[in-house]
């Protein structure tokens, strides 16, 4: 049976006392918190202990005794031995050091007099880890805080319970305290100085930083804001949104002094009307074509006559409005710019809806030519079914043979021969209408992309992994410090950060994204069936 | 035991041990039979040629003379187009001719149909006349569209599809019961109709000084006209005289073969010829080929044929 003890290596030069610590429930393992250092008094001991045992829920416990001599100071031995009867435990540690020397010694361990079974000589492996290091770690993939029970493994109990015990690190050398504790935070306790000086400097700034936390995470009474504390991982989430917020308000402020600089706005409103314009002439030349005979097909002319002259019309139409419009597009496009304060990704969502509003004549075309289409197909599938004397039958869902009356048989014939040669026609305005539609849809989707990508991009947590690599961890590799035989082994326990791919997948942040919810082949075969394609329909959520 | 009876056989289907238990067609007793036995009862219940009809020539030309009526029908149909497009006839004559027949066959209609209480005879007056005027307004309120319909495909692409259609329609015609109709058959001719009213000529012949309202609308409505009275109508007619007056019905067939023939004879003569062998092989040669072949019929019938259900299975259902 081999034993493993976690030692902080703030404790390794430590004076003698008592060894503070939680032995780990199923495992052969024992994690060392603090040391609790000479003189003391036993009752207040155990009182500090049941204290901190309260408030942090960690099962604290006396682990066993730490010796490492200085001169004057003998016969430490025996009134270490003495201690153990004062706090009686299952397992009694008894670790010393000597000046000079790399490696320690475990001796004697005493079991109860039930478990004396002669197993002497058990192997001791002691892991240094670096208490701060550990305790503000986060071991990843964080399952949701569960209280650690014997199913979780060593590792994340090491940690948890490292974690756990923020409170066992409070008393500093400074405090007036019976119990003096030795830990990472023992020199003083870790403060910021830019927190401190702007508590000192700006009150209301950080009453307001403050009061946006709150909104967000109810605890905005700690001391260090950020640093000592461990961070969950929603914080880390909500820390996420705040950045990314901050970033596009950034990135906004740059938008609006570029554009306002050099009166971008009125060129950009002078550019859109003829743009608007070119737009439109292409699509009276696209018109134009497809009323001739484009590309060799087909086509019935009279129908393609009354087809085009109808689209003509419409962007007659369109194309006034926009001239009506003309006058007033310069100050609606500065007061639209000057809304990029409030976020870049708030410009593109606004530059999005100008494209759609723009291009609102491709749409209406998309919907004429798509309802024709679907109009004629739903007709010629049914006619074809009269044509060989069935019929749809609804009631069981399938297609039944029917006898048909004489004159439902001509006039059924007559539209099926009249919606079967008008078919290529129409069949290419729609396609022509479909695909300029579905160009509109790809740039509104590469901005919804990229407003997405902004939103959701944890920038947070790559500055975590970045300067701080050892609060987001993926595990751990030892090092062998000393390896001598007759002593106990020395490993180093290091952090392994997270991989940086391994961050962001974690890491980002949900956005109310309308993803469209068709699969290719469903897309495909509405197109076929000239149905109406809806990309931007949220997903219908169920409210209780 | 078996195998050594096996061993001392000879070898020869048919000689078996001659054991005194006879050989019985069962699987689920082990019979002292080696497995290739071949018992003189094989195939006792073969029966050969069963339900065989005995036709008669002259029975199977009367019944073959329906298709050829109907082949004479296209004829007479594709002789009428013929005209229009040469501009032989003009399309105003051709459709109060076409009113006229109707006229005429209706009231045929009505003297040989059964005599029924006149009020229900009333009420078909109506409904008659009802159907007659959704098929007219509606012909002639779509014959500008179906004008053109067909103008950019090319002539023999129309063509191809005609004879298709036409092909179908003869295939699928309900020889046995042409009354109602039936519905591939109906729709196979309009759809043929519409393609080749949709190919005439009217433009350029309204150059020629020729008598018609709006040119080529009016040849489309007569043409459809026509094909409705040929393909829909002309049927019942014909299976109401084959009820009533079976005599009359002769004569009306052969009168169509032979306008058919003529018709086509006056504008293509090689189709005319065409057109008199085909009729000629269908109804006489066909039927010999028949019978004669009926000889060289072979079907055998058994107990692995598929069991039929017959009517009575109240008799089960205790």
């Amino acid at each position: 049976m081999v034993l493993k003890i976690f030692f902080p290596q703030c404790c390794n030069k430590a004076d003698s006392g008592l060894l503070v610590g939680h032995w780990l429930p199923g495992q052969d393992s024992a994690v060392v918190l603090a040391v609790i250092h000479y003189p003391f008094i036993p009752g207040q001991v155990k009182q500090y202990i049941h204290q901190i045992r309260g408030q942090s829920g960690v099962d604290l416990a006396v682990l066993g005794s730490w010796s490492m001599p200085k001169e004057g100071q003998e016969g430490m031995e025996s009134f270490l031995r003495e201690l153990r009867t004062i706090f009686p435990q299952g397992r009694w540690l008894q670790l010393s050091r000597e000046m000079g020397k790399i490696g320690f010694t475990s001796g004697g361990e005493g079991k109860t007099k039930e478990e004396k079974t002669g197993e002497e000589g058990d192997k001791v492996i002691f892991v240094h880890y670096e208490q701060r290091k550990v305790m503000l770690s986060q071991l990843h993939p964080t399952d949701p805080p569960v209280p650690l029970t014997q199913s979780t493994s060593e590792l994340r109990q090491v940690f948890g319970t490292v974690s756990q015990s923020e409170s066992l690190f409070f008393l500093d050398k400074y405090d007036d305290s019976p119990v003096k504790l030795t830990h990472w935070q023992s020199e003083g306790r870790e403060g910021s100085i830019i927190v401190e000086l702007m508590k000192q400097a700006s009150t209301p700034v950080c009453l307001l930083t403050a009061w946006i936390l709150v909104l967000w995470t109810s605890l905005c009474n700690s001391r260090s804001v950020c640093l000592g504390r461990v961070l969950e991982p929603s914080e880390t989430l909500k820390a996420n949104i705040f950045m990314s917020f901050l970033l596009d308000v950034t990135l906004g402020l740059l938008l609006i002094y570029w554009l306002y600089r050099e009166n971008r706005v009125g060129q950009l409103a002078n550019a859109l009307l003829p743009a608007a314009d070119r737009v439109a002439k292409e699509l009276e030349e696209l018109l134009q074509w497809l009323m001739g005979a484009p590309a060799g097909l087909k086509m019935n002319r009279a129908l393609d006559q009354v087809l085009g002259r109808f689209f003509l019309y419409h962007i007659h139409l369109w194309i006034s409005y926009i001239h009506l419009m003309s006058p007033f597009i310069e100050m609606i496009l500065w007061y639209v710019g000057l809304s990029a304060c409030l976020g870049l990704t708030f410009a593109l969502s606004l530059l999005s809806d100008i494209i759609a509003l723009l291009t609102f004549h491709i749409y209406c075309f998309y919907v004429y030519g798509a309802r024709l289409y679907c109009l004629k197909v739903y007709g010629l599938t049914s006619l074809w079914r009269l044509f060989r004397g069935r019929k749809w039958n609804v009631l069981r869902q399938r297609v039944d043979s029917c006898s048909y009356d004489m004159d439902q048989l001509f006039i059924g014939t007559l539209l099926f021969t009249i919606l079967l040669f008008l078919l290529p026609t129409t069949a290419l305005y729609y396609l022509v209408f479909t695909l300029l539609r579905m160009v509109v849809v790809m740039v509104q989707g590469v901005l919804q992309l990229t407003v997405d990508f902004i939103n959701s991009f944890p920038l947070f947590a790559l500055g975590l992994r970045v300067f701080r690599s050892y609060t987001l961890a993926e595990g751990v590799k030892f090092s062998v410090l000393c390896e001598e035989p007759g002593t106990p082994l020395h490993l180093m326990m290091d952090i392994n950060p997270l991989k940086f791919s391994s961050v962001v997948q974690t890491y980002r942040t949900a956005t109310y994204s309308c993803y469209p919810k068709d699969s290719w082949l469903a897309l495909c075969k509405k197109l076929f069936l000239g149905e109406l394609i809806y990309p931007w329909r949220h997903k219908t959520t169920k409210i209780d | 035991m078996d195998m050594l009876l096996l061993m001392g056989a000879d070898s020869g289907l048919g000689t078996g041990p001659g054991p005194a238990v006879p050989w019985r067609k069962v699987l689920w007793e082990r019979q002292p039979f080696p497995d290739n036995y071949v018992d003189h009862r094989f195939l006792e219940e073969l029966r050969r040629n069963e339900g065989l009809r005995q036709y008669r020539y002259w029975a199977v030309v009367r019944e073959a003379g329906l298709v050829a009526q109907q082949i004479s029908c296209v004829a007479l149909f594709l002789t009428l187009w013929l005209y229009m497009e040469q501009g032989l006839l003009s399309p105003s004559t051709l459709l109060w001719s076409g009113l006229l027949c109707a006229l005429l066959g209706y009231g045929f209609y009505q003297a040989l149909g059964p005599q029924g209480d006149s009020d229900s005879q009333q009420r078909t007056r109506w409904s008659d006349l009802q159907s007659a005027s959704i098929f007219l307004s509606f012909t002639f309120g779509f014959s500008p569209v179906l004008r053109t319909l067909t103008e950019s495909v090319s002539t023999d692409t129309v063509y191809a599809m005609t004879a298709l259609m036409l092909l179908a329609h003869l295939v699928s015609f309900p020889y046995a019961q042409p009354s109602p109709p039936g519905s591939l058959s109906l729709n196979a001719a309009l759809f043929a109709s519409v393609c080749l009213a949709s190919r005439l000529p009217g433009d350029h012949r309204a150059s020629r000084g020729l008598n018609s309202s709006s040119p080529s609308s009016l040849h489309t409505f007569t043409m459809l006209c026509w094909a409705l009275l040929v393909f829909a109508l002309w049927p019942c007619l014909r299976q109401r005289l084959r009820e009533c007056a079976p005599q009359g019905f002769g004569c009306v067939c052969l009168l169509m073969g032979l306008s058919g023939v003529g018709g086509l004879g006056s504008i293509w003569p090689g189709g005319a010829v065409l057109l008199a062998a085909v009729l000629g092989a269908v109804t006489l040669l066909c039927p010999l080929l028949l019978i004669r072949l009926q000889s060289d019929k072979d079907n055998i019938h058994g107990p692995w044929d598929e069991a039929e259900i017959r009517e009575d299975l109240a008799r089960f259902l205790r």
